[in-house]
């Protein structure tokens, strides 16, 4: 199959940033994925797969991330991704 | 899963880490805490750091992450005095340690190999936290 890529935006719970646990539910779900997926919060990009970048973009709650992936299972990552978000909690 | 061992002079410290890394990775990746030395005071054990990686090895390897000289000593001297081949399984890392924990725990969290958790660890060395 062709690599594809996908793009999606997302919205954080509001009241549930993008910190501690919930940035390291995001990543390991980002890491069952092979292609290569980013996250962006305002005019920030990181690495969908390193916690330590995940952090460091400081998104709040309600803060709308865009999701791209990039590879065979683009989709769902994107899909499993926007799953995710939707239901972290603190 | 790659085991994590923990070593710093402060017990307290290698303790409170081992917890926050744990909240993120998991349950299924050991972390363990090496700090204090032999005395219960601050300073670093061999004998505490080889236990700890004893306790963190479930066949996948073990990664050392360290606070600050001596405790860089202490693990270097362990290693270094095994001759039994199992050094190439456990790899001290050159990281900041709370970062390098962080990430290296998450990676491990994922069932990803050795070198893998390794290289997360490294590149704690460059990650802006602002």
């Amino acid at each position: 199959m062709a690599p594809a890529s996908s793009e999606v935006e997302v919205q954080l719970p509001e009241g549930v940033a993008l910190h501690a646990r919930p940035a390291s539910l995001f990543v390991r779900t980002a890491m069952t994925f092979q292609s290569r997926i980013t996250v962006m919060a305002g005019d920030r990009v990181a690495d969908a797969k390193s916690i330590l970048k995940v952090l460091a973009l400081g998104a709040g709650g309600g803060t709308r991330l865009s999701l791209a992936a990039d590879g065979p299972d683009a989709t769902a990552a994107l899909a499993a991704l926007a799953d995710c978000v939707a239901n972290l909690s603190d | 899963m790659v085991g994590i061992v923990l070593v710093s002079h402060s017990a307290e410290l290698a303790q409170g880490l081992s917890e926050l890394a744990r909240q993120m990775a998991g349950p299924d990746v050991r972390i363990v805490p090496a700090g204090g030395g032999p005395d219960g005071r601050l300073g670093t054990s061999g004998d505490l750091v080889k236990s700890a990686i004893e306790c963190a090895e479930q066949g996948d390897g073990v990664v050392v992450l360290c606070d600050l000289g001596s405790s860089i000593l202490t693990v270097r001297h362990l290693l270094e005095g095994n001759g039994n081949g199992s050094g190439e399984r456990v790899r001290l890392v050159d990281a900041p340690l709370v970062e390098g924990a962080i990430a290296a725990a998450v990676v491990s969290s994922a069932a990803r190999p050795l070198d893998e958790v390794v290289s997360a660890a490294e590149e704690a060395r460059g990650a802006s936290k602002l």
